[in-house]
């Protein structure tokens, strides 16, 4: 079955703040709050090392590119192959408020990359993406990931990737459906992002938002909630 | 997972194998109290890359080969010979090549027959065709011994197994039953056996009856 994933994208930005009780990643903290309260504290690390493939020259009907992610959070590395479609487009498409766009995954041995060079693919970039995940249920499943992304200095020196945008983190929200369901998945995860928004916006991928107004406050509140449940 | 040794028919000289050898084997697996427990199939294809411009080459592995069991639904495997390499991956790898569209499929064979329990032995028989075709290439024996997964201890043990088959078997038939062994220790596969193991086995065997002359 092809998986249709919805994109929620924003850059959720930290602000510094004048006061010293406020930290530079005070709104990351928050977002972290808010989703524990949503779904139950199932919260899950999330280091994921991301090798993005493109065929060799002359390869292929058409030139075509695939992901391997090595999750890195477990204590055996586990591999992932990934074949992203581009996204529908047409009238309805301009419609929905998220992206919509098959994709395709498989676990793969960790001989995956040794596989994929001698199927005459070669590395066109790499990253490191470090955050958290949670997973939820409303109607679909729906996975939140906030992630830095980071880039890599040298060829695969994971350890050493610093962020490509310091205190600034990617929020992205996906659901998978089928062509049979997918404006109830639609439905799902645009009431879902209302849940996060008096800390953040999202929108589709490419649509700029600015900060929600009420976002310091609101930040400030949910992480004195949440270190007082610490305590 | 329980080791399997691959072996096949192979007819005595002058004589190329036919449908009647796999009924014969059959005959030979009931006559020593073998049961019936049901059919199986694996399929097994060779890939070749597709170049854009014909005239210009492209570096990349000249063919892939890749196989499903009926008995695992949920996997895929791909053997890289010249790499020496097993890759084990969900079943959706197959949609993820077909969207890639970098190999085309160029030939499919097709492994089928009936599967019998003796005891702490499961026995397969059965034939290799060429998908779509009554291109019959060989007649394929499968024996796995249930209660160990290590290829260093069981090694003696099946091969008695084999050698009483081949006993009961030259009672009707002439021929032999000859045991397909890779070497899995270039493949970086270990003593303890896994489904990677059968993929190098079968892929091995099909590589076998495609270069053996046909008639």
């Amino acid at each position: 079955m092809h998986k249709y994933y919805f994109f929620f994208q924003r850059f959720l930005k930290t602000i510094f703040y004048s006061e010293s009780r406020f930290t530079a990643s005070m709104h990351v903290e928050a977002l972290q709050v808010l989703l524990q309260g949503l779904c139950g504290g199932r919260q899950e690390k999330l280091k994921i090392h991301e090798i993005c493939l493109k065929s060799g020259t002359n390869l292929g009907v058409e030139a075509s590119e695939v992901h391997l992610l090595c999750s890195l959070s477990q204590t055996d590395p586990v591999w992932t192959v990934r074949h992203v479609g581009g996204p529908m487009r047409g009238a309805g498409a301009e419609q929905l408020p998220a992206h919509v766009r098959s994709v395709l995954e498989s676990s793969i041995s960790s001989n995956a990359l040794r596989f994929f060079y001698a199927l005459g693919y070669k590395m066109d970039y790499e990253l490191v993406r470090i955050g958290y995940v949670f997973q939820f249920q409303r109607v679909v499943p729906i996975t939140v990931t906030a992630t830095m992304l980071c880039k890599v200095p040298k060829l695969h020196a994971i350890d050493e990737a610093i962020p490509v945008t310091p205190g600034i983190q990617l929020v992205e929200l996906t659901a998978p459906a089928s062509t049979e369901n997918y404006s109830e998945a639609v439905g799902a995860i645009s009431s879902f992002a209302e849940h996060l928004a008096p800390l953040i916006h999202l929108s589709k991928p490419g649509v700029p938002t600015g900060v929600v107004p009420t976002a310091s406050t609101a930040a400030a509140s949910l992480v004195s909630r949440g270190a007082m449940k610490v305590s | 997972m329980p080791v399997k040794w691959l072996c096949y028919w192979q007819p005595s000289g002058g004589t190329t194998v036919s449908s009647q050898v796999l009924v014969d084997l059959i005959k030979s697996i009931e006559s020593m109290n073998g049961v019936r427990s049901g059919r199986w199939q694996v399929t097994a294809s060779q890939h070749r890359p597709i170049r854009r411009d014909q005239a210009v080459q492209v570096e990349c592995a000249r063919e892939l080969l890749g196989v499903a069991f009926s008995e695992a639904p949920n996997k895929y495997y791909f053997v890289l010979r010249p790499d020496h390499m097993v890759v084990e991956a969900d079943s959706t790898i197959q949609s993820i090549m077909e969207n890639l569209q970098v190999y085309r499929n160029h030939l499919t064979v097709v492994f089928e027959g009936f599967q019998y329990q003796l005891g702490d032995f499961h026995v397969k028989a059965g034939r290799a065709v060429i998908a779509h075709s009554e291109n019959l290439r060989g007649i394929v024996l499968e024996v796995e011994y249930l209660p160990v997964s290590s290829l260093g201890k069981t090694h003696q043990l099946m091969q008695e197994f084999v050698d009483i088959w081949q006993e009961v078997a030259a009672q009707s038939m002439t021929g032999r039953i000859v045991h397909l062994e890779p070497n899995f220790g270039d493949y970086s596969l270990s003593d303890q056996y896994s489904w990677q193991h059968t993929a190098l086995q079968y892929i091995s065997l099909m590589v076998h009856f495609l270069s053996q002359r046909t008639n």
